[in-house]
């Protein structure tokens, strides 16, 4: 059975086992956290590569690419982690979120929980360009709030021409600072809710991006918002539940109705297909791999 | 060059175009400057005023954020010539502040200069 290890930087209380099947083969995987430790994580991804004890690892908790309009964009500190691992494939889930995110608003629009014209609050779009590319294209009135949330610099990006600029100028050199000047890390992810862009959560009807994003500037009141993330635990519910929001999409990929990282779906698929994102084929391999993603709408009880 | 064109090229770029004024809006900040090098140290300054940058040579009495660096790379990252990520990710340029304000000022160089 092929087997791989998500390493996370997230906290190892969340570590789990467990079988997939994907296109038809069972995969065991693992998760191993290590508490934001970048130092550990390099560590036990050399061990795991040096005894051959894994198919594929995935990163978790770190972006490995930010990939947008075909350029794409390796972050140091991600890509010291990869070169720990020698010959073993690293993956970080942006392969499978690139191809399935669009996917999942597709299918939202098609069933009827979105709608042409609402105005989307992307926190944060340079992680998922795909999700971007795919509101911006059907006609969504959207902000991404890489600035104003990734740096606080109060300026909301409203087309994909401009994204995609910024992109250009700004991540060949800020991919080369520390991940913890780039994303909530530690303490920052439990630390209270900083409110001053509240005014951008209230302009949105849809919310979508990272969930430590939204969380680290999440308002008082999300009344009838519908919110786009990735994966969330019980007490984010919670959260989310008494702001009154109507509806909470994860597209946290779904297999066999479990949950799992994109970056454990995706080193799955990597191991047992032999072909990365790179591939042509990748595309039509992550859709026949018969993802779904969660909903709940508390108008339906 | 000197810093003192530098900065005030800098400052000209800034100014002269909508979308950084309206990033900078809200952003009211003194920043020291201190130049290092065979001659001493050299001490300039930037403010940012409701979207407005301005600058001048001398110190501040109670500064928002000071860098030092020596004076060829300051004039080098204010000319947009060198980004200040790496000699900042090296040590070489020492800030005294907040992370938010460096991150600022390196995105401004990069909208200006980057790409």
């Amino acid at each position: 059975m092929k087997r791989v290890v998500s390493v996370s930087l997230g906290s190892h209380l969340r570590d789990h086992s467990a079988q997939l099947t994907v296109l038809g083969e069972t995969v065991a995987v693992y998760r191993q956290g290590t508490d934001g430790d970048l130092a550990a994580a390099r560590g036990l991804i050399a061990k795991l590569a040096a005894r051959r004890a894994v198919d594929a690892i995935g990163l978790g908790g770190i972006d490995r690419y930010l990939v947008v309009a075909g350029r794409r964009y390796e972050i140091r500190d991600a890509q010291a982690l990869a070169e720990a691992a020698g010959t073993v494939p690293v993956v970080d889930g942006s392969g499978v979120k690139a191809t399935w995110e669009p996917r999942v608003v597709e299918r939202l629009l098609e069933a009827g929980r979105l709608h042409v014209g609402q105005r989307v609050l992307m926190v944060s779009a340079l992680d998922r360009f795909g999700m971007a590319e795919a509101f911006f294209g059907l006609g969504f009135a959207t902000v991404a709030g890489d600035l104003i949330f990734g740096s606080r610099i109060n300026y909301p990006i409203r087309s994909l021409l401009e994204l995609e600029e910024m992109a250009r100028k700004l991540l060949p050199e800020m991919v080369k600072l520390p991940f913890s000047q780039l994303y909530p890390v530690g303490d920052q992810q439990t630390a209270e809710p900083d409110r001053r862009f509240a005014r951008y959560f209230a302009e949105a009807d849809v919310i979508a991006g990272d969930f430590h994003y939204i969380r680290r500037y999440l308002p008082d009141d999300l009344t009838d918002k519908t919110v786009i993330t990735n994966t969330t635990t019980a007490h984010d519910v919670k959260l989310l539940e008494a702001r009154a929001i109507r509806c909470l999409v994860t597209t946290t990929p779904v297999l066999g109705g479990r949950s799992f990282g994109a970056n454990l779906v995706e080193a799955a698929l990597v191991a047992v297909s032999g072909i990365d994102a790179d591939h042509p084929e990748w595309p039509g391999l992550v859709e026949r791999a018969g993802l779904t993603f969660s909903v709940r709408d508390w108008r339906e009880g | 060059m000197t810093l003192a064109e530098a900065l005030n090229g800098f400052v000209a770029e800034c100014n002269q175009d909508p979308r950084l004024r309206e990033m900078n809006r809200d952003w009211s900040r003194q920043i020291a400057i201190v130049a290092t090098g065979h001659h001493g140290r050299r001490a300039v300054w930037l403010k940012s005023q409701e979207g407005i940058l301005t600058s001048g040579e001398g110190p501040l009495a109670s500064p928002d954020m000071e860098i030092t660096a020596p004076e060829e790379m300051l004039i080098d990252i204010f000319s947009g010539l060198l980004s200040p990520t790496e000699p900042y990710n090296a040590g070489d340029l020492l800030v005294r502040g907040q992370q938010d304000d460096m991150m600022r000022l390196d995105i401004l160089t990069l909208l200006i200069w980057g790409g």
